[in-house]
Order: structure tokens, then sequence, then C-alpha cells
């Protein structure tokens, strides 16, 4: 047998066990009816306030010790990150090569040695930059206020290492596009995959990385960045 | 599965209990995990109505499992996946070490996952010759230590920082500082180089979607995002149940996982992968495989009762309330998946009623896992079942079956009913104390040892009432 064959005939029994199990002398191919699908049926339909999703989002990132700055426009942008970069000492940054983050964010104002995330480099090179830069500043798909957290499109230029790698993560994003919920992003999802545009990671970042593994005693920036801040654009 | 444990539950028990180190550390994690997961389901509104919809969306799942199993395949497929399926632990191990060799693998970095402790594959792995390293802080405390997890959630709870500190100074050749961020400074360092020199990243799956063929990773600390951005090849493994139909369902076991687990309204990082990296990706992995398995699940999924265990999520909010949980700890149960769903899942996934079949005895059936548990698995009935099936298949004990047919001789009649009640208030005389049995009897000793019986009283409820209608 050829080797996908075998795959094929793998498949076949292992999915044929699950529907025997189930008491089905076939595989189940048509898709089955349901009635209860996702969140509560409340949870769906309830209402926010035009504000409540930037301050609820406020309010639960900087319980988890992170920042929220909340600015008019891209030059109050890039002077607030430009502030917290100097506060950190930073001397390197790696960025996403994002049309919206260039836009608002002037990459020569930051007072830092700033490398784009795109493939004039390597990948190599790229995950080197990443790993020594002081900070790696992102653009934010969408925020979600519920649970102060920030939902990252991974992709070609927009890599998943620029939020992981660095000691501090910097996220910018429009006020408009902090959510109340987690639905509204699941929604987009569902709308871009109908267009085949999922993007390779979806990323849901909230807080910094931390652990409780040592005798419960809560540890912050264990594999990833030790802050997560945010600067929020108000427009 | 689980290697067998020397010893039986009973000993092992008693070994436990003599670890006041360990069991004052797993008081306090319950303790902690339990208070805050409270606090999130007091803050998230209609509680209820979330646990209700999560059994139903696993329920519905697991019930349709053939369907969304396919269905999860094609999409993985078209996402630029191979998928590869493991009847069992030993296939499971081979397909693993299989792909390692073919991408001529030599350091492998692996992210927390309950199923390749299930399957036991690193030292499968390591047996031919690959390096594997555990990145969830926990677990690779454990894998220096030469232990397994004692808690679903907060793996190495029964290690204190001195122990840890000890552990750590012998990988860094020098003494590595005993307060947390020095150890988790440590760490950080030594995994982020293996991170970046791992050919293979290993991961569990949380949570597949079947409806676009993603990968859901659940961490705080990173590691998983770490293990799927930085090695060129990942394989992600996943028991067979851990799919859901949607997006939007997804939405809804995400809101449940963190708060039980440990009471976060969503963890650090959540990390929905869809498939392996698209054109012009920089990071993340050239080759994607997920291996998926069943290894005792289908046997689980025929009965429609047991069925039911396969609707858990993996929160640990059973061990938290669990009582038995709390004095034991996660060693004692000698499986992999301890607490009261490990009681439940082992002897079924095992398929061995006699020794693993002792465990549905390490629970009290007060129904505290079930009154928690956001899948609204009824664990205690699961536990009772198992129980029943141990003594039909012969396993019980002889004291016990001698007790129960006594007392389905005895019970039977009125006039025998009354005869044993006579002769229990006499008989039990000498024995009693303040109203309580307290000496030892020889053959009770199990029960006696441990808690005081209550007394037959002196006149029986029937002698009271002829006396009270005179």
């Amino acid at each position: 047998m050829t080797n996908i064959q075998e795959d094929i005939a793998q498949e076949t029994m292992f999915l044929q066990t699950v529907a025997k199990a189930l008491g089905r002398d076939k595989v189940l191919t048509v898709a089955p009816n349901r009635k209860e699908v996702g969140p509560p049926a409340f949870w769906r339909e309830q209402k926010f306030e035009a504000d409540q999703p930037l301050t609820l989002f406020k309010a639960n990132l900087e319980a988890l010790t992170g920042k929220v700055a909340i600015v008019n426009n891209g030059v109050e942008a890039t002077n607030q990150i430009k502030l917290w970069l100097k506060v950190l000492n930073a001397k390197t940054a790696i960025v996403w090569d994002h049309p919206e983050l260039r836009k608002h964010i002037e990459f020569s104002s930051l007072g830092v040695k700033t490398e784009l995330w795109n493939s004039d480099k390597s990948r190599q090179e790229l995950i080197e930059i990443a790993e020594q830069a002081d900070a790696g500043i992102t653009w934010v798909n969408y925020a979600i206020g519920y649970t102060g957290t920030v939902a990252l499109f991974n992709g070609a230029n927009t890599g998943r290492s620029v939020s992981l790698l660095p000691p501090t993560h910097i996220a910018v994003m429009h006020k408009s596009d902090i959510v109340p919920t987690m639905s509204t992003v699941m929604r987009h999802l569902i709308e871009q995959r109908g267009q085949g545009q999922l993007p390779s990671v979806v990323d849901f970042i909230t807080g910094p990385s931390r652990t409780s593994d040592i005798e419960m005693d809560l540890s912050i920036g264990v594999h990833g960045p030790f802050r997560m801040w945010a600067v929020v654009i108000d427009n | 599965m689980s290697e067998r444990p020397t010893l039986h539950l009973r000993d092992r028990a008693v070994k436990a209990l003599k670890d006041d180190q360990m069991r004052q550390a797993v008081r306090k994690a319950v303790d902690r995990l339990s208070a805050n997961k409270d606090k999130a389901a007091r803050e998230l509104p209609n509680w209820e109505e979330w646990r209700e919809q999560t059994k139903l969306i696993r329920q519905h799942t697991v019930n349709h499992l053939d369907y969304y199993l396919k269905l999860l395949t094609d999409n993985v497929k078209k996402a630029g996946g191979k998928v590869h399926f493991a009847p069992n632990a030993e296939a499971a191990r081979k397909i693993i070490a299989d792909l390692c060799k073919e991408y001529n693998a030599k350091k492998i970095i692996k992210s927390k996952s309950m199923v390749t402790e299930e399957i036991h594959l690193n030292t499968a792995l390591e047996a031919v010759g690959m390096e594997v390293v555990e990145s969830d802080l926990a677990e690779y405390i454990l894998q220096l230590a030469g232990e397994t997890p004692s808690h679903i959630i907060v793996p190495a709870i029964h290690k204190n920082r001195n122990q840890i500190a000890e552990l750590f100074s012998k990988v860094a050749g020098k003494k590595v500082e005993s307060d947390t961020p020095a150890l988790t400074a440590f760490a950080r360092k030594i995994l982020r180089n293996k991170f970046i020199s791992a050919d293979v990243g290993i991961t569990g799956c949380n949570f597949a979607v079947a409806e676009t063929g993603s990968i859901t990773l659940v961490t705080n600390e990173g590691n998983a995002r770490l293990t799927t951005t930085l090695p060129r090849i990942v394989i992600s493994v996943m028991g067979m149940e851990r799919v859901v139909p949607t997006f939007e369902d997804l939405e809804t076991v995400l809101s449940m996982l963190p708060r039980n687990a440990t009471g976060q309204k969503l963890t650090s990082y959540v990390s929905v992968i869809n498939g392996s990296r698209q054109p012009g990706d920089i990071d993340g992995c050239e080759k994607f495989h997920l291996v998926i398995v069943d290894n005792g699940r289908s046997r689980m999924l025929a009965d429609e009762e047991y069925r039911q265990a396969l609707n858990c999520i993996r929160c640990g909010a059973c061990f938290n309330v669990c009582p038995v949980y709390r004095q034991i700890g996660g060693h004692a149960y000698g499986s992999v998946y301890g607490g009261p769903i490990g009681s439940v899942i082992t002897p079924l996934l095992e398929d061995d009623i006699d020794f693993w079949g002792e465990l549905p005895y390490a629970s009290t059936l007060c129904a505290a896992c079930t009154s928690v548990c956001p899948a609204k698995i009824p664990l205690q009935d699961l536990l009772f079942k198992l129980r029943h099936r141990r003594v039909s298949d012969g396993y019980g004990q002889v004291v016990e079956k001698f007790a129960f047919n006594m007392w389905k001789r005895f019970f039977k009649l009125p006039s025998t009913y009354k005869f044993a009640m006579k002769v229990a208030s006499l008989g039990q005389k000498p024995l009693v104390n303040n109203g309580y049995i307290t000496a030892k009897l020889p053959l009770l000793a199990n029960w006696t040892n441990s808690r005081y019986m209550r007394a037959a009283a002196d006149t029986t409820f029937r002698e009271r009432w002829e006396k009270r209608k005179k």
C-alpha cells in the first residue's frame, strides 16, 4: 500500500470505531441538528454603554499589572511609547510592519533603534532581533473589555515573536476596536473563515506572562513578556 | 496508560498521609484555587446558565464525535496540516517517534500536555536518543526531579522552593537562590535557549475547533506560544474528545476553563492556531501534525453513562473541592489523572476494574465534585457505578460481601429485622462508649480505625411506637 492509502485506511478505521461506539454503522457525514450553540443567550444579547468596553479594558488590564494610556492621536501615541521606552531604558524595539501601526506611530521618533518585522530579513535574523529587543510593538485587531484582553492576528508582517520574545510588549489600538466580549471577535473570525482569510494564529493576550507554579506564589514573566502595556487612540 | 504502582490505593494513601509538607501544600493550593474560582463564578453573570450551556455543547459534541472528528480532520488537512490516528498509546508513541526521526530531530521542546503523560511519550522519545525538555515551569521542575504531576493545574505543588532551588542549582552547576523571582528567571533563561534550539515542538490541545481545523492552546506562561512559534515542526497531540464544533462554542469553553481552573477571567495566553503557517509567514512552524489519540476513549464512548466523563474540560475544579484529594494529594491516586475525574476515567481508560477499580473508593460520594463541574458531569454517580461494577465483577471484599449478605437476610422480613435489631442493641453493649461504638473491631478495622460508628438505640423505634400507642 502507498502511504496515502495507508493513512486513509487508518483514518477510516479510527472514525469507524468512534461511530460504532456511538451505535452507528457508518460515520455521520451530515451536520447534526443543534439547539445550543456558543455562549448562553443572555450573554449574546446583552447591551453595553459606548464607553464601557474601554473602561472595562483599562480596569481589567491594570488589575493584571498592565498599563493603559489613552491618547488622542498618533503623535501622542508615539510620545507615550517613547516615554515608556525611556523609562524602561530600552535601546531597541521590534515592530510589526502593519499599515495602521505605521500610519499612527512615527518609528523614527521613538528614541530607540527600531527593526521592522517583514521579509527584508530572514526568519533567523528576525527571531534573533526579537530575542534581543527590549520591546515589541504590535497593532491590535480587537481588544476585549470584559477580560482585559488584546487579540492579535498574526501573519506575514505581523509575526508572533514580536509580542512574545521581548521583555515588554506594547500593543496599540483604536478605541473603536475595543469590544465588550469575545463574542464579537469570534463572529469576525467566522466571517473571515467564510472568505478563506483566517489569520495563521489568533493570540488572545491577557496581561503579562505569569506562573504560580512555585508554592502558589505569583511570578511575572516566566517565558513571555514581563510587561503588557496598551496605548488606546481615541479619535 | 499509567504504569501500575506497586502499592495498592490504601497503602499509597497511608504513605501520603505521612507527608506533612505535601499535605500542607495541597491544602494551600486547593483552598486558594477554590476561593478564586468562587469569586470568578460570582463575577460572571448567570453562572449556572454557563454550566448548562457548557454541558450541552460538550454533550452534543461527544454524542456526534465521529462527525466532528471527520470535520476537524478535513479542515486540518485543508489548512496544510497532517492528521494521524492512534488507536492506543503504543501507536501514538510510534507515530510521534517516527515523525521526529523522519525530520532528523534531536531536540524536542514540549508544552504541558496531559495526554502525552498518559501515553508516556517522553521515555519513548528518550529511548530513541532524543532530548526532550518540558517547558511548563512545573513540568520542568518535575522532569528534573523525575516525578509525576500531583495536580492537573499546578502539577508541582508538592515541591517547595528549597527543593526546586536544589534541582536548579544542579543544572546551573552553582547555587540558585530559592526566592521565586530568582527561580523563575533561571528557568526562563535555560528554557529560552531550549526553545530556540529545538527541532520539534510538541504540544497538547486544550480544544480543537472542528469547523476550522484550529488547535487552541491555553497557558499562563506563554510556553505553548514559544513551542508553536520557534521550532520548524510542531506536533500537537489530542485526546479524541478534545474538540468543539465552532468558534462560538470555543468562546463558551474558554469562558469556563480559566475561571474554573484558577479563577482567572482568561489565561494570559490563548492561541488559536489555524494550521501550519501561511504563505509569507516568517515565524511559526513549516510542518504541522495533529495526532488524535483514542487509547480507551471509544470504550467509554460506547457506554452512555461513562460517555459523560468525556465532557471534561480538564479544569481541575473537582480536585479542589474533593475532601479525599485534599487529604492524600495527587500521587496517592497512582495514575496520570487523579482527583474525582481521574478516579472515573482511569479504570475505564485502562479497562482494569480490579487494580484501577480501587480508585472510585477514593471518594466519600459527597458529590462536591459534581456540584462544581463546569460540564456538569455526574461524577459521584459514575464513581458509584464503577464501584457497583467492581463488586458485580467479583472484585469486592469478602467481608463486605458477607456483611451485605447478612444485611439482605435479616432485613428482608419484619421478624428477622426485629430480631437483628434486638441482638444488635444487646450485643453491642461491651463496645459502646457515650452512644458510639469506639472499640476497634477486627473485621471492620478499616472502618473503626478512622471513625466511630453510632450505636444502635437501647429501644427500637418499633418498641417505642408500640409503647406510645398504649
